[in-house]
Formats: C-alpha cells, structure tokens, sequence
C-alpha cells in the first residue's frame, strides 16, 4: 500500500512540475514580447513628434524626421497590395470554387504552400534579377512592389481559400438552384459572405509588406533620398530598410541610434494597429457567422 | 439575347483570368529556379581570376596553374617562393601593373602610356621568379610571357572552400563552407533553444489554460510573429549583443550566439502554432482512453498526445528550422559579419543570406561575385524548398 | 453497495443535466441506462469515473459513493478513481500503438514496470475478453490492423488490465455489426463474475438480454430504476411504458 501511495505522489508531483514549467514558459514568452514592445516604446516615445513624422531626414540622418521612409513605405504597401490582392483572391477562389480535378489542385497547393516557405532574401534575388534587369524596371517602386506582392501571395491565397471554406455549401446550392451561373454565384453569394476574412488576410500582407527588409533592399530602396516619388519608376526609401540603415551603416551610429528608436516605434505601432484591425475583423465575423 | 451572350462572353473571360491567376504561384516557383539559376549559372564558367585582367608568369617558369587561394596567398606575400606551390626553389616577385615604375621610366613609358604594354612584357621576360597581374588592355602584342588564368572555378572549390574573399585580388576566392556552417550552427542553436520553449507553450495552449487565457496568447504570439524582422534585428542589435559581450567577456558581443538567441525567439510562433494545431487535432477519445485508465493529465500528454501529434509537431520544428536558416535581416544585424569558420558559438559569423544582403549592393552585375551571390541564392532556395517539401510530406502523413 | 448516488444535480453552465439522482448499484450486476438521448444517462455514467471533470463551466452537487466512499471527496485522487472504474467508449478508441502496448498502457502509467507482470496481465485480460485466441499471434501488430469488433473488444481488455472493480460502458456496441454486438454481449454476461458493470445503450433489447437492473432516464429525471424484467414487463410510470413500447425515443 505504501507503495503505490508514493507511486501516486510521485505521479502528481511530476504533473505538479511539469504544468509550473509550462506556466512558466507561456509567462516567459508573453514577457518577452512585453519586453520588445515595452523597450522601444520607452526608449521611442521621446523621439515621436509631429516633426518627427512629416520631415525629411538632416545632418547625416541623425536629425529631422522619416517622412520619405514613411511615404515609401505606403507606396510599397499600395503597389504590393494592387497585385497581390486581386491575384491572390482570384487564385483563391479558383482554388477552392474550379479546380475540382485531383492532382492539379494539389500540385497548385503544394507550389503556394512552399513558396510561403521561401526566405524573402530569394525573393529579392528574384525580384532583381526579373524586375530589375530582365524587365528593366530598374531599381523603383514597381520592382519593389511587384517583388513583395509575390511574397504575400501566399497568405493571401490560403486566407482566401480559408474563407471561402467556411462559406456553407447550402448557400451555394441555392444560387445555382435559382437559375445562376456559377461566376455569378461566386460574385454575389459566395464572396460577400467571405469578405471579412478575405480582409484579414489583405491586413496580415500589408503587416507582412511594411516590415519586410530582404525583398527590397536590390528593388527599391534607396538609402538617402530626402525627396518624396513622382513616379512608379522612383527609387524610395522605405521605414524598415531605413531603420537597418540607422542601426547599423548610417553616418554616425550613436547620434543616429535616437532616429532608429524612432523609426523601430513607428514600425511596431503599424504592426499592432494592423494585427488589432484583423482581430477585430475576424471577431466581428465569427459572431455574425453565430448568429 | 445579344445582353444574354455578352454575359456569356465576359463570364468566360472572368472564368479564364481566375483560372490564369490560380496557376500563378506554381509559376512564380518555376521563374524562381530559372532566373535564379540563369544568374547563378555563369559562376562556374567564369574564371577564377577577375574578368578582364590577366595573370602570367615567365616562360620558363613550371607552374601552369594556381588555385584560388595559393594565388591570394603569392600577392599577400604568405607564399614567397615557387617550390611552395609546385615550382623550381625560385622567390617569387609579385608584380602588379601599378609597379612598373619601379622597373621603368616614365620616358620609356611614353607620354599616353603607349609603351607600357611592350614595357610589362620586358620586365616579365627578363625576371624568371616573377608573377604578374595587369588588365588584358595592356596586354603585349607577341606575349612572351605563360598565361595561368585559364582556369575555371570549379564546383569543389565553391562547395567545399574553405575561405570566402570575394573581393580578394587578383582572384576572389568563393568557398561557401564558412558561411554554410555559419548558417546551421546559427540555426541549430536557435533551434535547440526554441523547441523545448515552444512545445511548452503549445502544450500549455492545447491543454492547459483556460479559454480565457487562450484568447490573451493566441493575440501574443501572432504578434510576435508579426514583428518585422529588422525590428528583432534592432531589438537584438541594442539589447542582447551588449548582453552577450557582458556575459561572456567578449571584445564584441556581435556573435553566433546574439544571432541565434534572436533567431530562437523569432522561430517560436511557427512552432508553436503548429505545433498547438497538431496536440488539438488529438482525438478526444485517446484522451479520454488514456485518462479512464488512471493516468494523470501530464501522463496522458506525455504518452498519448504528444505521441499521436508527433509528425505534426516534427513538421513544425522543420518549419521552425526553414525559417530560422532563411531569416536574413535580423542575423545580419546581429552576428558580426566575419566569413570565417565558426569554431563556437561565441564568434562573429555570417550566414548565407545575411552574406547574399551585405554584398550584393556592391557586387557588380553579371561580374563573378555577382553569380556567386545568386548561386548562393540558389542553394538557399534548394534547402528550403526541400525542408518545405519534407515538413508538408510529415505533416499530411498522419491523415 | 458498490455505487451509491444521493441527491446528484448536475449542470452545464446553467443548463440543468441531472436532477436529484438517487441510485444504489450492487456489486457483480449489470445495469443498464437507457433514455432518449440527452436525457443524462451518459452524463451520469460519467460521473462515476469523473470523466465529466473535464467539461469546463460544469458543477455537480449531491454526494456520490463508490466503494462506500464520496468521490467528489476533496482528499479523492482521479487518477486512482479511474484505475478501479474502467471505462469503455461508444467508439473503440485503442491507441496508435500495438496491441501490446495498449493492453500494457494502464499498467505502466500505474507504475508496473514488471515485464513479467505485464505479460501475464496481458493474456488474462486478453482472454478474458474473448480476444486472447485472435490475437495471441500479432501483439506487436497496431491494434489499428483489428476489425471494428475485435478493437472494441481490445478496449475492453485494456480496461481490464488495470483490475479494475467497476467497468463503465458507453454504448458500447452502437458502432458495431450485429455479430461483432451480441460477441460483446455474452462477453459482459462472463464478465458479471467478477466485475460490477454499468452499461449505457439505446439498444432495448440489449438492456433486456445483458442487464439485471435497467434505470430509465428522462429529460435529466430518474424516473424508473427496478429489476429489468419489471421495467420491460411491467413498468410502473407512464413514460417508461411509452419509451419501451416506442411512442418517442
């Protein structure tokens, strides 16, 4: 009898443990994404200021304010978002609502699912090497844009077919029992119903697109250019290859290093309203779904 | 009826640019290896000394060929001496075109320098030790001189070099190893630290908390997945580098270690998502089963959970792994850039796509550099596919 | 009194499943639970074992008794509850594993570590639910290679195993063939030797073939719980009588 008493004991004071280590850690990843926020919040709040946002960097990038990086940055957002929206919702709801015939759906999937594994490093490569010089684009907005749109696709594509997923198939059924095409069911029935969650994915690209350094440093960027674009054609600057240039190859690091708190802020602030926006998106659409 | 059959007609259009769209991702994968390898190709068929420069040596001279890194030993004055790499016991004197007025006056140069092609040839002649580097335009008519720039660089000594110097003269030497091994150790180590962190908290998600404290993390770890590299590259560059120098008593805290702490945190939300999705997808009923049976809650995860969700959470390490070796800004900012076999964890290194985004700006296009850099694109490009492919092929095993 | 249930009430958020259960079961019979579904008689079967612990937002109040002792008692330790109340599923779940392995499962989370012991726990549990002779050649196989029969029966062995005093058994036979069902049968009617035995179905003329005491559940309500041959023949209350002859269900 003792013996399976500490049997027991030893069996509860091991799931006793092992559940305070994983409370522990769930903590410890939660504090750890305190902490990033809260040290740039602290050391970049100073530094955010009207002057800070609508004007051009001076003296060697170590004064003034990230307005170009800023507008370069929307430019990049709005180019990306005009391909890779319309693309990858088209392929998405090809995806889920045409291609019915087995291996080409899968070898489809399969190619959207490895390309969302590729390092965006490559997609710059890419974008340089097909943009930049065989299209003779050369370094500029369209580049860059069309470079970070093929990145986002995929998440635009999987959220796309996620949506569509949820819609009920009753409700497809119905439109095409009334007389409508197939085209016209998706148009009217199927994606409206979808929309919201087709928007979290936009929200989660346009996330992944202002933060991305990789695609844009042979396509795009340029690092000092205290001039806003007039054209797809312009090089700009942009806020988090801006931010890389200010930590680490600026003209003086430490005079800079209060403009890169800065920049470092306005990203992360992007970053939290984008991924708040989806939450909201997505919770609002889950409670009409219960309804 | 005309209204009827334009509907038709422009359905059908509709219907093929969806069609045309859907296919576009497996197009972008195929254009990927095509102008990747198109730009990379030309590496191998280009030749170890700079385009458009010319190495030779005297006639009489034995050596007829020298490797990448025996040639920037010569000009680095490490190999004085010809027996060193094959040839007669002669020293070696390095010339560059540059130094021809060490051999030559100006008058017999000519006033346009019209001469110095006649003049590098005299000077080669007429010294037998000699090892010469000069651009083909001052190349002599009637060279009698022994070219050694024939050679190619050749796979062996990309792939298995040891030393990367691609901006050495007059012959870069492209030998991946050290930023190959920069790159795995790198990872590995981020790994290893993330793995047991991030299956705690996937199974603290999947069976422990509350709902309630489920809707505060699920949020946490989509952000934390959703902060831009550069950010954790910043983070890292002002907090853990100064961290790392500190601890470890370092002359500078830009390492392999400050790279892989950064990379461990950036790795955790891949894998606990997927790893959390796997342990949820657990059939209640083995649970259930397991439980009925008097085991204790931890038993149950320990032998029963983790067991039936472990291809699903091999999958997400895999994932984790992919993406840690292809992160490039972040490592780039932190581990102290230096080409050279990692011996720990606490030297400066440079991984593969850190390397690709330092050098790339400065690398002329279509120069041997250039192709390097996009071959390095390359293989970059293989090793993440195929860990993509294995994590998928893991992943849809179970169902 | 192997089972005793006082006053048992039991709610889902505020959804009232159970309403003022009293039940006393014997030790070495069979009882079975029937009623429409959602009446609670799968609910109350979980009670037994306290597999209901694991439904968040659920509160249970009334005292109930195994072995003369309160379950619900704050000093009770769950896992040893469940290793003397086995319990058998509506679908046989065995685990991926071989059919070792889940006949070994219970022993070895209770702390066996005797391959002696496993072994010998093994084939007695095994043929003591009339599976030993199927399977004596291939435990090492996955016991997902079994036909649905022959899993369900694995299950019921894994049950065995850990010598429990109580088998709780969730319709046990719902997602079985007839013939693969009435293997089951006879082999709860073995088992009544040694074994106390409550059993969920839908099935009524499984009630009337394998059960000495039928309890009839309804909308949360016990209404009737008497010798099985009184229930069928001769209930006492008007919906028993409705829901045996069929006039809902």
């Amino acid at each position: 009898m003792s013996s399976i008493t500490s049997l027991h004991t030893r069996k509860r004071v091991s799931q006793h443990v092992a559940f305070w280590i994983f409370r522990l850690t769930a903590l410890a990843v939660v504090a750890v994404l305190v902490w990033i926020l809260g040290f740039l919040f602290v050391n970049g709040a100073s530094v955010i200021s009207w002057e800070f946002l609508t004007s051009e960097p001076t003296n060697g990038m170590t004064e003034g304010g990230i307005l170009p990086a800023i507008v370069g940055t929307l430019c990049l957002v709005a180019g990306s978002m005009l391909f890779a929206f319309p693309v990858g919702v088209l392929s998405g709801i090809y995806m889920n609502e045409y291609a019915k015939n087995g291996w080409i759906i899968r070898f489809i999937r399969m190619m959207t699912d490895n390309l969302g594994a590729i390092p965006s490093i490559v997609f710059g490569l890419f974008g340089m090497s097909l943009f930049v010089n065989a299209l003779d684009f050369g370094d500029s907005i369209i580049a860059g844009s069309l470079t970070l749109g093929l990145l986002v696709l995929p998440i635009v594509i999987r959220t796309t077919e996620e949506a569509l997923k949820t819609v009920d198939d009753t409700l497809r059924h119905a439109s095409l029992a009334l007389g409508a095409s197939k085209f016209y069911t998706v148009c009217h029935v199927v994606l409206p119903v979808a929309m919201p969650n087709i928007l979290t994915g936009l929200i989660l690209a346009i996330g992944r697109v202002s933060g991305e350094t990789a695609p844009i440093l042979f396509t795009v960027a340029a690092y000092f250019l205290p001039k806003l674009p007039s054209s797809i054609f312009d090089q700009v600057m942009a806020l988090p290859y801006h931010l890389y240039v200010l930590a680490t190859s600026g003209t003086d690091l430490i005079a800079s290093r209060r403009m890169a708190y800065g920049t470092a802020l306005v990203l992360i602030v992007i970053v939290l309203i984008l991924n708040i926006c989806a939450t909201l998106i997505r919770k609002h659409f889950t409670k009409h779904q219960a309804k | 009826m005309a209204r009827r059959k334009l509907a038709i007609v422009n359905e059908k259009i509709a219907e093929t640019i969806i069609r045309v769209c859907g296919w576009i991702s497996s197009l972008t994968i195929l254009l990927m290896v095509v102008f990747l390898f198109k730009e990379g190709a030309g590496l191998f068929s280009s030749k170890q000394v700079e385009d458009g420069y010319v190495l030779a040596v005297n006639k009489s001279n034995k050596v007829d060929h020298l490797g990448v890194e025996n040639i920037k030993d010569i000009f680095d004055m490490e190999i004085t001496n010809w027996k060193e790499v094959g040839g007669e016991d002669m020293d070696i004197i390095v010339f560059r075109f540059t130094d021809i007025t060490n051999y030559v006056s100006a008058e017999q140069l000519g006033a346009d320098f019209e001469n110095l092609p006649q003049c590098i040839d005299s000077v080669l002649a007429a010294n037998a030790g000699m090892i010469a580097f000069f651009p083909e335009t001052y190349m002599p008519e009637n060279f009698s001189g022994k070219r050694i720039d024939g050679d190619n660089i050749t796979l062996s000594s990309f792939f298995a070099g040891t030393e990367w110097f691609p901006t050495a003269t007059p012959a870069p030497i492209f030998g991946i190893l050290p930023l190959f091994l920069a790159t795995i150790l790198v990872s590995l180590a981020a790994i290893i630290m993330a793995v047991p962190l991030a299956l705690s908290v996937a199974i603290y998600m999947a069976e422990l908390a509350s709902p309630k404290v489920r809707k505060i993390l699920k949020p946490t770890i989509e952000l934390l997945a959703g902060i831009p590299s550069v950010v954790y590259g910043f983070f890292g560059l002002v907090v853990f580098v100064p961290m790392v120098q500190k601890a470890f008593d370092l002359p500078v805290g830009e390492t392999a270690l400050a790279g892989a702490i950064i990379l461990a945190i950036m790795a955790l939300p891949t894998i606990i998502t997927v790893s959390e999705d796997a342990m949820r997808s657990v059939p209640r009923s083995m649970k259930e089963a397991s439980l009925a049976l008097g085991a204790t809650h931890w038993q149950t995860i320990w032998k029963v959970i983790m067991p039936y969700a472990s291809s699903g959470i091999i999958a997400a390490i895999v994932m984790g792994v992919g993406r840690a070796i292809g992160e490039t800004m972040a490592v780039l900012m932190v581990t102290g850039n230096s080409a050279v076999i990692p011996d720990s964890l606490l030297t400066p290194v440079r991984t593969i796509p850190a390397t690709i985004a330092a050098e790339l700006g400065e690398a002329p296009v279509g120069g041997a550099h250039y192709q390097a850099l996009f071959m390095l694109g390359c293989i970059l490009f293989v090793i993440t596919l195929l860990i993509s492919l294995a994590a998928n092929k893991i992943q849809s095993k179970k169902k | 009194m192997m089972i005793q249930a006082e006053h048992i009430n039991f709610y889902y958020g505020t959804f009232q499943a159970l309403k003022n259960i009293n039940m006393e079961i014997e030790a070495n019979t069979v009882t079975a639970f029937i009623g429409p579904s959602g009446c609670g008689k799968s609910t109350f079967l979980r009670l037994i074992n306290r597999m209901n612990d694991l439904i968040p937002d659920a509160k249970m109040d009334g005292t109930l008794k195994v072995e003369d002792k309160d379950i619900y008692a704050p000093d009770v330790k769950v896992d040893e509850l469940r290793k003397r109340v086995g319990m058998v599923f509506q679908k046989p779940n065995p685990f991926p594993k071989s059919i070792y392995d889940n006949l070994a499962y219970g022993l070895r989370v209770n702390g066996v570590k005797d391959k002696k012991i496993i072994d010998e726990r093994v084939e007695t549990s095994l043929k003591g639910a009339a599976l030993w002779d199927e399977v004596k050649d291939k435990l090492n196989k996955s016991a997902y290679d079994l036909s649905g029969g022959q899993q369900q029966r694995l299950c019921i062995a894994r049950a065995l195993a850990v010598q429990p005093s109580i088998l709780l058994m969730d319709e046990p036979a719902s997602a079985l063939d007839p013939i693969s069902t009435s293997k089951i049968e006879d082999l709860i009617f073995e088992l009544k030797k040694d074994y106390t035995i409550v059993i969920v179905t839908h099935n009524m003329q499984q009630a009337t073939r394998v059960s000495d005491k039928t309890a009839f559940f309804y909308l949360g309500n016990l209404i009737e719980y008497d010798d099985t041959q009184k229930i069928f023949l001769n209930p006492k209350e008007k919906e028993t009588q409705n829901y045996i002859t069929g006039r809902f269900g």
